[in-house]
């Protein structure tokens, strides 16, 4: 990409330096707040004006993994450990699947077109574009008929085909970018086809892979709808956990709901750090080459 | 490797690419193929290398039809235009994936890719990724993935247009040099550029318009263009192409041009069919120009310097003559510099450097004793 000043690429001036962080800054700010509030004491989380130095406390936390849930009573577990477990679980898992099973039917639409390929790939996205809650009544009765409902298959499967539609056509645009003469060349190399998936052009679309996961991990992650209604007590993701704790006889507990969402953030931050040089490579694709 | 391509055509849409192309080339033979851009270079070089199918035609390698030939037994490289480097692949991956597709033993994978690195001094990048090499590098890159199966056919397309003039000097001879070492192996090399064609090519395919319209060594091309495109297309700077008409007189038929009348006597023969009045096409090389200096080899008439363009050791002038006719010629240094613009100078024609051609079809017309190359 062409750099219009004359200064080094990776040193831009102050002014810019200070405006960037000032956006960053109205950006991070929410999530920032709610950090800090998962260390305040219920009476600091309340104060007003909002404090910004007071003495830490990780009591959020711990309350967290055990606390009262009845007035009077003894703490117990709250099962939070397996409700992380769960959206890890089945947000890991059905992203993988709907990026395997997307990523082949990418490479078919672009590689092998059907007979009316188009229409079939517009059929694919017609699928996301009402509110997926219209579906819910319907999937609902299916799930129960097959005895679906609290299982983690069931919702695991909810959630690739969920998945499919966006990743089929992030990946197939990523396909799509690729320059033909490199897989002629490897044709004249002698390679078969499956090889040349394999060994050109899958290893091309890698950056792209990884953006695609870490789209698809950040909405399947928050994904609330659907866990509230199609998930039980063992197969219980933390959105629907974070929405039971908002309710309660003392109030809400800022708190506490601060220390569960700073948890809950944390897998999603990690995921897109580790990507983080191939999605920026992954999201410019075509504008970027190399 | 033998090379027989016939009446091959192709087409994309309602694009014409390929109409026809018929060709011999001879085992070990260095043939270059000479078309501006969008004449089916790639098309025709595409179909040869078994890529795309042509929509009609054949093409036999050693008399075996192409398509009867798996893949791997064709035996076939090329170096794309786009270069087409493998780009997540290092350069001595880039150069040993034919090898490894070939499942050839990995030692000798190592001593042959470093055979060909060092060969196209490529030692130094082969740790390295295409999209960190330099230009000249990943075409060499994209040479040395072609030659390292020692291919017995090796379709080259454009493969200079990315260097600089230096460095296409330089490869010129590099590819020759090649050619010669390789001894066995057919060179096919389309290019647009006619000094590439001619420098290297035993001989050359003009192609326009997905047609063939010429076949021959470089001096049969430069000598006897078979038309007024093949004309305009050899020959730096290009050939002056100026209007005349066919008069007969007394003493036999000659050629009037806005600025002189020639005599017509070398192509009597072949004009014979011709009525006076015919509108022709006089091809006048800027090499077959001279200002007037007493050895003249044809007639001489007056001009007006236009415009100098020093070159170095020489120099280009455009001249007025005749009113409006624009001519261009070429002259050494130490004649050129004596010339200013506007200045009035007298110039003379080599008779023998003349080409004629039809105004309506521009078929060159031959001259009396000398068959025009098909
Ligand atoms: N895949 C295609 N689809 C449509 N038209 C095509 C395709 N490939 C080539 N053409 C057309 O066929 C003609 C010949 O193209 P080709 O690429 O063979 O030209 P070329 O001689 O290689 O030109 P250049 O020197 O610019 O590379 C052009 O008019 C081109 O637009
Ligand atoms: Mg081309």
């Amino acid at each position: 990409m062409a750099n219009p000043s004359n200064r080094p690429i990776g040193k831009s001036g102050w002014g810019r330096t200070l405006g960037a962080a000032a956006v960053s800054i109205v950006y991070f700010f929410p999530v920032l707040y709610i950090i800090l509030t998962a260390f305040k004491t219920r009476q600091d989380a309340l104060a007003w004006p909002v404090k910004f130095i007071f003495t830490p406390t990780l009591e959020n936390f711990v309350s967290v993994f055990y606390r009262t849930t009845v007035e009077g009573g003894a703490a117990e577990a709250t099962g939070f450990g397996l409700y992380f477990f769960n959206s890890m679980f089945i947000g890991g898992t059905s992203v993988l699947l709907a990026l395997i099973i997307g990523t082949a039917a990418a490479y078919g639409f672009s590689r092998f077109p059907l007979r009316g390929n188009e229409t079939y790939l517009f059929m694919i996205l017609t699928t996301r574009m009402m509110p997926p809650i219209i579906a819910i009544i319907p999937i609902f009765v299916l799930f129960r008929i097959f005895g679906l409902s609290g299982t983690y298959v069931g919702i695991i499967a909810l959630y690739t085909a969920f998945n499919l539609p966006f990743s089929i056509w992030m990946v197939k645009s990523f396909f799509d970018d690729l320059d033909r003469d490199i897989e002629d060349a490897a044709r004249m190399d002698g390679s078969s086809e499956f090889r040349l998936f394999r060994k050109i052009c899958l290893p091309q679309v890698y950056a792209g892979l990884a953006a695609t996961f870490v789209f698809a991990v950040i909405l399947t992650w928050n994904e609330f709808v659907f866990a509230l209604l199609l998930t039980g007590t063992q197969t219980r993701t933390v959105p629907v956990q974070i929405v039971r704790t908002i309710g309660g006889a003392i109030g809400v507990d800022w708190g506490l709901l601060s220390a569960l969402e700073t948890l809950f953030i944390i897998p999603v931050v990690l995921v897109t750090f580790a990507l983080q040089n191939q999605l920026l490579r992954g999201v410019t694709f075509g504008t970027i080459r190399r | 490797m033998e090379l027989t391509i016939s009446g091959i055509a192709k087409r994309f849409g309602a694009v014409e690419a390929l109409r026809g192309v018929t060709l011999a080339v001879q085992p070990g033979e260095f043939f270059a193929i000479l078309g501006p851009s969008g004449a089916g270079k790639t098309t025709l070089l595409r179909i040869i290398a078994g890529i795309d199918k042509p929509d009609d035609g054949t093409v036999l390698i050693d008399r075996r039809d192409l398509s009867q030939i798996p893949v791997r037994s064709r035996n076939t490289a090329m170096v794309f235009q786009t270069f087409a480097l493998y780009p997540h692949l290092s350069t001595f991956e880039n150069l040993a994936y034919p090898l490894r597709e070939a499942r050839v033993p990995g030692d000798e994978i190592k001593r042959r890719v470093g055979e060909i690195a060092e060969m196209l001094r490529l030692t130094h990048t082969l740790a390295r990724k295409p999209g960190t090499l330099s230009g000249g590098e990943q075409q060499r890159c994209a040479i040395g993935r072609a030659l390292v199966r020692r291919p017995q056919l090796l379709l080259l397309d454009e493969p200079l247009t990315n260097l600089d003039a230096k460095l296409r000097h330089d490869t010129r001879a590099e590819f020759k040099r090649l050619h010669r070492e390789l001894k066995t192996t057919t060179i096919v090399y389309a290019t647009p550029d006619q000094l590439e064609a001619l420098s290297m090519g035993a001989r050359v395919g003009v192609l326009n318009h997905g047609k063939i319209v010429q076949v021959g060594t470089p001096s049969d091309l430069y000598e006897m263009p078979g038309d007024d495109f093949v004309a305009s297309l050899v020959g730096d700077p290009p050939i002056n192409l100026v209007p005349g008409t066919l008069r007969a007189g007394a003493g036999g038929p000659s050629i009037d041009m806005p600025f002189l009348g020639l005599d017509a006597a070398p192509w009597r023969k072949s004009l014979n069919g011709f009525p006076a009045g015919t509108r022709l096409k006089v091809g006048l090389r800027p090499q077959a120009i001279w200002p007037r200096g007493g050895s003249e080899k044809g007639p001489v008439f007056p001009a007006r310097v236009f415009l100098t363009e020093p070159l170095g050791d020489v120099t280009i002038l455009d001249i007025v003559v005749g009113g409006d006719t624009r001519l261009r010629m070429v002259l050494p240094q130490e004649q050129a510099y004596k010339i200013a613009v506007n200045d009035a100078i007298e110039c003379s024609i080599d008779l023998e450097q003349v080409c004629l051609f039809t105004q309506d079809t521009g078929t060159a017309i031959s001259r009396a004793g000398v068959e025009a190359a098909a």
